[in-house]
């Protein structure tokens, strides 16, 4: 799966592709939202490593196309509150860990290498010429 | 069952390739009859997946099945391990371990498709083994180095070893190479039997593995390391302003030797 907590962290690999690297962009994706068990020590514990504002972007993206299903909160503030009250952890742990990007393309920003999401999977394979 | 015996090769051709063709395209055959076999965490490693602090996320890089995925199996939500794997049928099983949707990426071990440093720990099970060069296996260990943060990460590596545990079904040929610490090139048989239990129908597929030589894990991650200007040992044995790695395990255990490695800067 490409829940939001791994959009997060991946960045593109592409030869000489080292800057504006991230975040990777989505494109024609399709959306599943499964419940994951709520953990607010382990939320507290990662938020610091989050790039706040690609999750912020990608929330927003993921929600333009889920927004005809049932849906629960994809509205985080635009800055890291400095109070993690239960509404916020709950509202991020959705965003994180529920929102599942089972089909679409990640596209890098500076490079506009394209990598494919299928059956939840994400590719992130390179050709041997584009090895680094 | 009886022993299956191990035999030499050597690489001649492109190791990519090489990799390709007797690494990559064999678990893509085997996957579910590998997965079936691969269940049990090895005690070691649960042991380390269990004394990371909470809230941590790591990469189990060479995922396989993904059954380390869902551990430690007290309190599976207290850290997020992300699987990643060249075998794309191994993916598919990893990515339900353990019966819930895990995070799986399909690359090989030699990329580095992440932000620098981020994740808190990395493992590399029964993985390194099958790269075919010492070069290859090299850069995979700096791919874990630079995953890691370089103040507080911790890795966690297993290779096969040279040297064998007496339970184990592997009849390993005695004609040594001469230079016995460089370890030694194989070909490990599969054996996927077929329904009707005739052995002529057996398909066998050869995997490539590297077994390590006693010492040679630890030497393989020191220049690594060093290649990446880190020092190797105690941050209390340097004074001034640097970073580096320090072996808090050293062992082998069930045919395999292991490392765990913790970085720290000063």
């Amino acid at each position: 799966m490409v829940r939001l907590i791994t959009h997060n962290l991946l960045a593109c690999h592409a030869k000489g592709c080292t800057s504006n690297n991230f975040p990777l962009q989505f494109q024609n994706v399709q959306i599943e939202l499964k419940e994951a068990e709520f953990n607010p020590t382990f939320l507290e514990t990662f938020m610091p490593k989050l790039e706040w504002k690609a999750l912020v972007d990608s929330a927003k993206e993921a929600s333009a196309t889920i927004s005809r299903y049932i849906l629960g909160n994809t509205s985080l503030p635009l800055e890291q509150p400095e109070m993690l009250d239960e509404e916020f952890l709950k509202n991020l742990h959705h965003v994180l860990l529920e929102i599942h990007v089972e089909e679409g393309i990640m596209i890098c920003p500076n490079c506009k290498h394209n990598y494919p999401i299928s059956n939840g999977i994400p590719n992130m394979l390179l050709a041997e010429h584009e090895i680094g | 069952m009886a022993p299956r015996s191990v035999t030499s090769v050597s690489i001649s051709e492109d190791p990519q390739v090489y990799e390709d063709t007797h690494v990559h395209a064999v678990y893509e055959e085997i996957a579910p009859h590998f997965s079936s076999t691969r269940y049990k965490p090895w005690p070691v490693i649960a042991a380390f997946l269990s004394s990371l602090p909470a809230g941590w996320i790591g990469l189990d890089s060479g995922t396989g099945n993904g059954k380390y995925l869902p551990l430690p199996s007290e309190n599976p939500s207290r850290v997020w391990t992300i699987g990643l794997d060249r075998s794309l049928n191994l993916l598919k099983i990893a990515r339900n371990a353990g019966g819930a949707a895990r995070e799986v990426v399909w690359a090989n071990v030699l990329d580095h498709p992440w932000r620098e440093g981020i994740f808190d720990y990395a493992i590399s099970i029964a993985t390194i083994h099958h790269l075919a060069t010492h070069e290859r296996r090299k850069q995979a260990v700096q791919r874990l180095l630079q995953a890691v943060s370089p103040t507080h990460g911790r890795i966690l590596i297993y290779v096969w070893a040279v040297e064998q545990d007496d339970l184990s079904k592997r009849e390993i040929p005695v004609e040594q190479s001469t230079e016995l610490s460089l370890g030694k090139d194989v070909f490990v048989p599969w054996v996927l039997s077929s329904s009707d239990k005739t052995q002529a129908d057996n398909q066998v597929f050869n995997r490539y593995y590297h077994m390590f030589a006693k010492g040679e894990l630890t030497q393989l991650v020191s220049e690594a390391a060093e290649e990446m200007g880190l020092r190797v040992g105690p941050k209390s044995e340097y004074s001034v302003s640097c970073s580096g790695i320090e072996f808090k395990q050293n062992g082998w255990e069930r045919s395999n030797y292991y490392v765990e490695l913790h970085c720290w800067a000063q």
